[in-house]
């Protein structure tokens, strides 16, 4: 552990001998291609299929009447809401699934689907979640009986009264409207499958893009039992995976239709998505309408805060959260500051936009609570007329209040958040820097420094509170060494690209002396991988790495009875260093692991269990709270509104570390896709439902051109309650990086009455507000 | 100068005034207001045919005033188009001042794939419409073909030449 051990995995990467859902091929293997809806909100009229059924190759035209036949035309959705597989008489947003084309071939099955004919009605659609509010607006859900509203749940924490009397006797309140936008995932591999059943056998295998294998085995169970596919007869395979960052949680009408169709022809149905239809049809992210509070007092002591939500969900409620969380860990809004006092609610809203609110890179909902409370504290800061810093210096959490109980609850287990900030500060000579924007200001140039300073909440979670679908949050991993000492582990997790095969190979090595090279490590397969809840939201250190350590040192117990035996001494006489156990104050009479581990399989003492094998279930105590403290440093071009990120340096806290490098590539990747929505992506729908930026060549994913030079450090303190003292650290950067940014350049456009900007800030943006301001 | 009622004569009259149209044309009368058509769209390299109605929803000679609208789906169900069209005459200097005011709306894969160009193609399809009807009341040909060519390429004149 601590070491910067080269990915095991990325030699297949490299050489493109990765092995994914796409390259998986079945003799007699059937393609599905999907007719969509080119209206956000219409009647279906008629599907006239016969054109389609007149392709070469094109074998049926499956459609909503076809599988609710078989009640398949509904499915569940992670959040207990309902949502349609294909439709029988209304499509609900636009690029949703209308109907299927199956044939031999990948081109017929997308001839069929050119020639399939869909006559609509189309109606006028809900677009903004605000106007959806309105009791005169159309109610979009009439599928659910005595539903009068587009309203889906309301939720609230905090405390309201005190929260209101803090606010009613501060000396200063701050307020601001913002928008998170709603983003997409964009992974390089789109969603697919291959779903393969065996008639005779009545046995479904599904080849398949998901981050959660077991749960996915544990839905179609729940979901298709009623036709005879229940659990054991269900083997769910998620091969390599190119990037999931949440968007591969859900589960998707196309998988569905893929499976219902094996399941009636009796053949393998592979359906990959393109390009745009990931990005138009599946889960979006984010999408949070916040106005943010903040009360305080002159000096800049924060007293409280107060956030209203209001969350557009699309056409369902298809986000990942746990089953108790609705706004998933947005609670962690009251951020890295000592204070006690705070309210925040949360209205959820159907319009006519696709489904989703995933939690993209960021453990449910905490890019959006983090934006909030980061943004607010630079426009509190602005108000008192503090530099952000030192505001921020004055009001952190101290190092010796952990854990520490957050307004809303959480405990946060560890954290020193001055240090952070001192080290980010030292990289870049934040007091120079500051000097220097005084200089350009005189003189009308536009420079911004923007501070984030966050605390994460990740590694989901305690069993107590946290589920999905009533399946508690735990996670595990199984080690069977060999008798010649080579090992296999198995998880309940599933790399997307995290390393994990070489993480997990690294923790054991640590904890069991085995070189992390002789550790195989295999996720993904439910027939062979102990049972989890799979890979999002930071949890796979926190949980599986838990479960590695917990189940690695079973074994070391294990060995250190079969050593005692071996040496002929008493198990109190042994003394481990990684690698072996040998006899205190006679290190030359030892034991390697190796030599323990054959001997647990030809020459165990009487008694005991032979062969050398452990399994554990973690659930952790708590959850782990990462923090970080990122500066950026942008010149604008007063000219062309241009904005050029000039420094970017990131200090990220998770704890003990188990591989540098492969954290420092997290974080490089996080940063890039926290870059993303703060200068660059959105999904923008018109008044009709259209969405107007449905492709790569309008929907702007940042490249190796947009991004900045990183410059990453840490510092380090150890969770409190994690075996190896580790915390989550996947999503840091995404969460970080937009306040930061945006904090960046409002401080820039400050002397112009500027207090806020709402992301992806774009040059046309600060054209528009410094036009306003009459700069222009 | 067109005198006040020819143009009326023509602005009110499906047969002249739909020609005037980029890419439309008539293909039946359903009744005095009522008229079916199709019209042909293209957007670089996206193409959509709308079939669809066409109706006078008001034809005022005291006020010289009309409204037309087409509405019009995708003839491979790939989305629609509304237009709405107000024309309002009056006389000035023995002439006519026209003022015409064309709403367009598109859902569905034009919208989407259009979406940098559906504005600009819009209004070179009005100036078209514009440029045909007054061709028109001078009694020469109108040619209302539309190729995807010379929309591109009077599209990449307007964003780079002329503003």
């Amino acid at each position: 552990m601590g070491h910067s051990l080269k990915r095991k995995e990325d030699a297949r990467f490299i050489q493109g001998k990765g092995h994914y859902v796409d390259d998986v091929k079945l003799p007699g293997m059937l393609y599905m291609d999907i007719v969509r809806s080119p209206y956000a909100y219409a009647k279906i009229k008629e599907i006239d299929i016969s054109e389609a059924m007149k392709v070469p190759g094109v074998v049926a035209v499956v459609s909503g009447r076809d599988l609710e036949k078989y009640n398949l035309h509904w499915m569940p959705t992670l959040m207990s809401d309902t949502q349609m597989v294909l439709p029988t008489d209304t499509v609900m947003y636009q690029s949703q699934e209308v109907c299927a084309v199956i044939a031999t071939t990948k081109y017929a099955a997308r001839d069929g689907r050119e020639a399939v004919r869909v006559s609509y009605e189309p109606m006028k659609p809900v677009i903004d979640p605000f106007k959806a509010m309105d009791p005169a607006a159309p109610v979009l859900r009439t599928d659910k009986p005595g539903k009068k509203d587009n309203h889906i749940w309301h939720w609230a924490a905090g405390d309201k009264e005190k929260t209101e009397e803090v606010f009613s006797k501060a000396d200063i309140v701050v307020k601001e409207q913002m928008h998170i936008p709603r983003i997409h995932v964009a992974s390089i591999e789109t969603c697919g499958c291959v779903a393969d059943y065996d008639k005779v056998n009545n046995h479904l295998t599904m080849y398949m893009t998901t981050q959660a294998p077991h749960a996915i085995r544990t839905v179609i169970a729940l979901v298709a039992g009623h036709v005879g596919l229940t659990e054991e007869k269900v083997r769910v395979i998620a091969p390599d995976i190119g990037g999931g960052f949440g968007g591969k949680v859900p589960v998707y009408p196309g998988y569905v239709i893929a499976i219902a169709v094996s399941f009636l022809v009796g053949k393998p149905v592979k359906w990959v998505e393109d390009r745009s239809e990931n990005l138009q049809a599946d889960s979006f992210a984010r999408d949070y309408h916040i106005t943010a509070e903040m009360a305080g007092t002159k000096d800049g002591k924060i007293l409280g805060t107060r956030f209203k939500i209001l969350a557009d969900h699309g056409y369902t409620d298809a986000s990942a959260n746990p089953s108790k969380f609705p706004t998933g860990m947005f609670s962690i809004a009251t951020g890295s500051y000592d204070y006690d006092t705070t309210y925040m609610e949360c209205d959820a809203i159907y319009t006519n936009k696709p489904p989703g609110g995933v939690a993209y890179r960021c453990s449910f909902r905490v890019t959006e609570a983090v934006h909030a409370i980061e943004r607010i504290t630079d426009r509190f800061a602005l108000e008192v007329g503090k530099d952000p810093a030192d505001l921020r210096m004055q009001n952190f959490i101290k190092k010796e209040q952990f854990p520490w109980k957050s307004p809303t609850g959480w405990i946060y287990d560890s954290g020193d958040y001055h240090a952070g900030l001192e080290k980010a500060m030292e990289a870049l000579n934040y007091n120079d820097l500051r000097r220097e924007q005084a200089e350009k200001r005189a003189k009308g140039e536009l420079m911004g420094i923007g501070i984030s300073t966050f605390t994460e909440i990740v590694g989901a979670g305690p069993s107590k509170d946290f589920d999905i679908l009533g399946i508690k949050m735990f996670d595990s991993a199984e080690i069977r060494v060999h008798p010649t000492g080579k090992a296999i582990a198995r998880f309940g997790t599933k790399s997307q690209g995290q390393g994990h095969e070489t993480t997990y190979a690294q923790i054991i090595a640590e904890e069991l002396g085995l070189p992390a090279e002789n550790i195989a490590i295999e996720e993904g397969d439910t027939d062979t991988a102990p049972y989890g809840l799979g890979t999002y939201a930071s949890r796979s250190t926190p949980t599986a790495g838990a479960a590695a350590a917990m189940a690695a040192r079973k074994l070391r117990d294990k060995a250190r009875k079969i050593a005692a035996y071996l040496l002929e001494v008493s198990e109190d006489d042994l003394e481990w260093e990684p690698g072996k156990f040998f006899v205190k104050g006679a290190p030359e009479k030892a034991k390697t692991i190796q030599e323990i581990v054959f001997a647990a399989y030809t020459n165990h003492p009487q008694g005991m269990e032979a062969g050398f094998e452990a399994t554990h279930y973690y659930d952790p105590p708590n959850l782990t709270f990462p923090s970080g403290a990122y500066i950026c440093v942008v010149d604008l071009d007063k000219e062309t509104c241009e904005i050029k990120v000039r420094r970017f340096v990131a200090i990220d806290d998770c704890g003990n570390i188990i591989n540098p490098m492969i954290v420092q590539g997290q974080v490089h990747g996080g940063l890039t896709q926290g870059i993303a929505p703060a200068m660059y992506e959105e999904l923008i729908y018109d008044e009709q439902g259209n969405i107007l930026n449905g492709t790569f060549m309008d929907y702007l994913v940042p490249t190796a051109v947009e991004s900045p030079k990183w410059e990453t450090g840490h510092t380090v303190t150890p969770s409190p309650h994690h075996p190896i003292g580790a915390k989550g650290v996947g999503e840091s950067p995404t969460v970080g990086a937009p306040p930061a940014i945006a904090n960046a350049i409002v401080d820039a456009l400050a002397p112009y009455g500027i207090t806020h900007l709402d992301i992806p800030i774009t040059p046309y943006k600060i054209f528009k507000a410094l036009k306003e301001k009459g700069v222009f | 100068m067109h005198p006040l009622a020819d143009v009326w004569a023509n602005i009110t009259n499906p047969d002249k005034i739909v020609v005037c149209v980029p890419g439309a044309s008539l293909t039946e009368m359903v009744d005095n207001d009522n008229f079916k058509g199709e019209v042909e769209l293209k957007f670089g390299p996206v193409k959509a045919k709308y079939g669809g109605n066409i109706a006078f929803l008001e034809r005022n000679a005291e006020t010289y005033s009309m409204k037309m609208k087409g509405s019009g789906t995708d003839v491979k169900g790939k989305g629609g188009a509304d237009m709405l069209l107000n024309g309002v005459l009056t006389e000035k200097d023995g002439g006519t001042e026209v003022s015409v005011t064309m709403d367009v709306t598109v859902q569905g894969m034009l919208a989407q794939f259009g979406s940098r160009l559906v504005t600009d193609a819009t209004n070179h399809v009005f100036d078209q419409f514009i440029k045909n009807f007054k061709a028109q009341l001078e009694g020469k040909e109108v040619d209302n073909s539309l190729s995807a060519g010379a929309m591109v390429g009077s599209m990449i004149k307007g964003i780079f030449g002329s503003k």
